[in-house]
């Protein structure tokens, strides 16, 4: 939206123009162009996937552009790898702090890591030296460590600060900082931001790539979304998070929500209870129900209190607060075994990391979670193995190369379909899934909900995801978490484009009456 | 809509044909080590002719069924991705303890399986201690328990060997190996040496119980993805602490068979068990494309060192060559398990 040009009327540092990358058949960026100024706090946002990791490593010389171009100062740029950038006068902060940070050795040490990569003649590092070099970087950044402390004793804020200090020691122009809070605390995150005020007001340019939304308003003169690899809007200080949100959520949401089955308010029993429930400690209590015939979605953004809530109803994490209530009977699972046992399962995140066995067949995974189930005498019986495996392929329509072939020789939407279709083995009387599609196809998808939805009537699920587009797909009502509270619930019918952005940035809505 | 077999899946996730070396490389890789045995066994009998006959076969049987035994524990502590560094001290312990215990103490050779056992599941408590209590990384925490129980055997012996009629606090020790303990060192059952005997019950136990078992499928579920199967309700503590105690067990059951065989506590008798044990377990890995720690595969690797050394030395091979020889067949081994496997993924081993 045009407006007087906020903020500092800098020259512009960086120059964008066209950039797109492809990844074989994947397209991250589509013809990104756009320009940051000196002494600019530049904002980025975008979903999950849409393009931010991309976009940054482009511009810190990890990865060229497919075609485009970068200019610094007018100056073309043709980054053969991170050192250019860096030469150029491009520093990364990047999102694992411990990236940047070399355990084992000091803090001045640390600070001092470029003097190392440095070729020139040869010179002998001595203590005093390092010590000296050390004080007049962290002086510059206005940091105050102790030099001499291994680095692994100083708590992730000040690794932070040890790392922004070495970049702006080589005195960049565009510095650029990827999701620098997010292992931060409420203080140390204050101190951050005023960190990178003062670097904008020494006429820094500086990218700032985040999810939290406060932030961005307190921060930026710019924000630009990127969804799907291009970039959708630009604002312009001072910033709506609810704008900023909808455009990170699309146009066809409001397609879509209009397009919902109506799931009519439940009118089975109460199938699972939990009362004031909080996503982390210090968090706000909610609390939340599902009926008999209802799938509950919950979607909020990257760091919401998604996962955390489903870990503790699963048994992964303790009970922060409150209790819980399965069929009317008090649930409070101590592990994921414990869990199982009671009828509760969950779909993690990463299907990859946290329920993929290398090597593993088919069959192996579909009977893992119900070993006990399919062994007398502990000793396993292949035909019931074989019986499950047929009957999870049947009912998902797992296409692949059969039930003893490895896992991985799966598309990512089969092996999905097998990670899920396991746990409806078992009796499963609440079904937990955790951002199910990431890096499933459409198809599967479909083939997934339909199946859920068969059996919402017998099983209780609970969809969590950070796109509403899919929890709108499948759920009757959506609950919407922002910074680890409730800010309102919703039946999907009534759930608007405009609503869900709303709620999602953080703006609060009063919990409608059950 | 099931979609099952080749037939029936999208052409792009039907499986290609394979170029010819890849080909090669994986029938390397299933069968290479099972016939690297077969020609050295046939070259060696054509060398020596006394080397192919069911005498010397038991001979050999016998040299390595103390080794398999223990072997047999590593392969299970490996399964869930550890690793167990400690069964070299564990056996030299046990055999100390048992000596000792009839020696010494003059109590009977049933008393001392008792003992045996016991020390055997003192080292592996300790283990579990180290790496479930206090979540230490196996691979240092058996290190230093293996540091500990040599120690420990050389301190209750005051650092020497125990043998019938030794000098104890001036006088001649009261008791002496009993018969029926060295029977089991000794003794035959149907004309088979009793420790070869343990070893194919052992074998056959751990076989099962790795490849048929729930409980050996949880172990390799850990081992594959600790993660994923404390996620589907696997109790990750527990197995793991089976897992050592299994070793440990396995480790003490050698150290008895061991010291029957002795008759005598000599000091340091398991130390040189360690290096053989993990050789054969890890040479396992590269038995018809297990790919993972595996009963029959570590049977094989003993056999596989113990017929090399027969041989060697059959063929008047000095002594000390043979750790260089287990060594190129370790490093042979791995090689295959590592870089011949067809597509592999990555493997970590501790």
């Amino acid at each position: 939206m045009a407006g007087p040009a906020a903020g500092p009327a800098g020259p512009p540092v960086v120059a964008v123009s066209g950039v797109s990358k492809r990844y074989g058949a994947t397209v991250a960026l589509r013809d990104v162009t756009l320009e940051i100024r000196a002494g600019e706090v530049f904002g980025l946002v975008g979903a999950n996937g849409a393009g931010k990791s991309t976009l940054i490593k482009v511009l810190s010389g990890v990865t060229r552009p497919t075609t485009g171009e970068l200019r610094l100062r007018g100056r073309r740029l043709d980054l053969a790898g991170p050192l250019d950038a860096r030469n150029a006068g491009i520093e990364t902060v990047h999102q694992n702090i411990d990236d940047g940070v070399v355990f084992g050795v000091s803090v001045a040490e640390n600070l001092t890591l470029d003097a190392l990569a440095r070729r020139g003649p040869g010179r002998f590092v001595t203590r005093a030296r390092t010590r000296a070099a050390a004080r007049a970087i962290a002086a510059a950044a206005g940091l105050d460590v102790p030099l001499d402390a291994p680095v692994e004793t100083l708590p992730a804020s000040l690794r932070q600060r040890i790392v922004l200090a070495r970049a702006l020691a080589r005195r960049p122009e565009l510095l650029i900082l990827d999701e620098p809070t997010s292992t931060l605390s409420a203080a140390e995150t204050e101190t951050l931001l005023a960190a990178v005020r003062r670097m904008a007001a020494d006429g820094i340019a500086v990218l700032y790539v985040s999810h939290r939304m406060s932030e961005i308003r307190e921060l930026c003169d710019r924000v630009a979304v990127l969804r799907d690899g291009v970039i959708r809007e630009t604002f312009t200080a001072p910033v709506d998070p609810a704008r900023v949100v909808a455009a990170m959520l699309g146009d066809d949401l409001a397609a879509r929500a209009a397009a919902v089955p109506g799931g009519g308010a439940a009118t089975g029993p109460v199938r699972f209870a939990a009362e004031g429930v909080r996503t982390r400690p210090g968090a706000e209590p909610f609390g939340l129900t599902v009926r008999a015939g209802e799938i509950l979605g919950v979607t909020g953004l990257v760091g919401a209190g998604k996962t955390e809530l489903l870990e503790q109803l699963y048994g992964v994490r303790p009970l922060v607060s409150g209790r819980l209530l399965l069929d009317g009977e008090p649930y409070r699972p101590r592990d994921p075994r414990h869990a199982i046992s009671a009828g509760v399962a969950l779909v993690a995140e990463e299907r990859a990391a946290q329920a993929m066995v290398p090597t593993w067949s088919v069959r192996a995974h579909v009977t893992l979670p119900h070993l006990a189930a399919h062994s007398r005498l502990g000793l396993l019986r292949r035909r019931s193995e074989a019986r499950a495996a047929a009957r999870v392929i049947g009912l998902f329509g797992v296409r692949g190369p059969g039930p003893d072939a490895p896992i991985e020789a799966l598309s990512g939407g089969n092996q999905q379909k097998v990670v899920v279709g396991r746990w409806l083995e078992g009796e499963v009387r609440l079904l937990l899934l955790d951002e199910p599609f990431r890096g499933v196809d459409v198809g599967a998808r479909a083939d997934i909900g339909r199946v859920l939805r068969e059996r919402a009537g017998r099983t209780a699920v609970i969809v969590a995801s950070s796109d509403p587009q899919e929890v709108l797909d499948l759920a009757d009502r959506v609950l919407v978490l922002h910074d680890g509270a409730l800010a309102g619930e919703l039946r999907a019918a009534e759930a608007t484009a405009e609503r869900l952005a709303a709620l999602m940035a953080g703006r609060r809505e009063p919990v409608e009456a059950r | 809509m099931t979609a099952i077999g080749k037939g029936t899946a999208p052409a792009a996730e039907r499986v290609p044909a394979r170029p010819l070396g890849e080909r090669a490389a994986r029938l390397g890789y299933r069968y290479g080590l099972v016939a690297v045995l077969a020609v050295m066994t046939v070259a060696f009998a054509a060398l020596r002719p006394a080397f192919g006959t069911w005498a010397n076969a038991l001979i050999v049987l016998q040299s390595v069924a103390i080794v398999a035994v223990v072997a047999l524990g590593v392969t299970v502590s490996m399964a869930t991705g550890g690793f167990d560094l400690s069964v070299g001290a564990n056996v030299s312990f046990v055999v100390m303890v048992t000596a000792l215990t009839m020696v010494r103490f003059n109590l009977t050779g049933g008393t001392a399986i008792l003992t045996g056992l016991l020390a055997g599941l003192l080292v592996a408590g300790a283990n579990v201690l180290l790496t479930v209590v206090c979540r230490v990384p196996d691979l240092v925490a058996t290190l230093g328990t293996m540091f500990l129980f040599q120690g420990l055997a050389l301190i209750i012996t005051s650092g020497e060997s125990v043998s019938a009629g030794m000098t104890v606090d001036g006088e001649p020790a009261p008791g002496r190996y009993t018969e029926g303990f060295l029977w089991l060192g000794s003794g035959t059952i149907a004309s088979v040496p009793v420790p070869v005997v343990v070893m194919l019950l052992f074998g056959a136990a751990v076989y099962v119980f790795l490849g048929h078992t729930r409980w050996g499928r949880a172990l390799y579920a850990i081992g594959g993805n600790a993660r994923a199967a404390r996620l589907a309700g696997i109790r990750v503590e527990r197995y793991r602490a089976l897992a050592y105690l299994i070793s440990g067990l396995c480790a003490a059951v050698g150290g008895i068979l061991l010291s029957a065989r002795l008759g005598r506590g000599d000091v340091g008798a398991g130390d040189p068990y360690l290096l053989q044990a993990v050789a054969a377990a890890l040479i396992g890995f590269a038995v018809l494309g297990a790919n993972r720690p595996n009963a029959l595969g570590t049977l094989v690797g003993a056999l596989f060192i113990g017929i090399m050394i027969n041989g060697l030395t059959m063929l008047n091979a000095p002594y000390y060559t043979q750790t260089f020889v287990q060594g190129a067949l370790l490093v042979g081994s791995l090689i295959m398990s590592y870089t011949l496997t067809p597509g592999r993924r990555e493997r970590h081993l501790t």
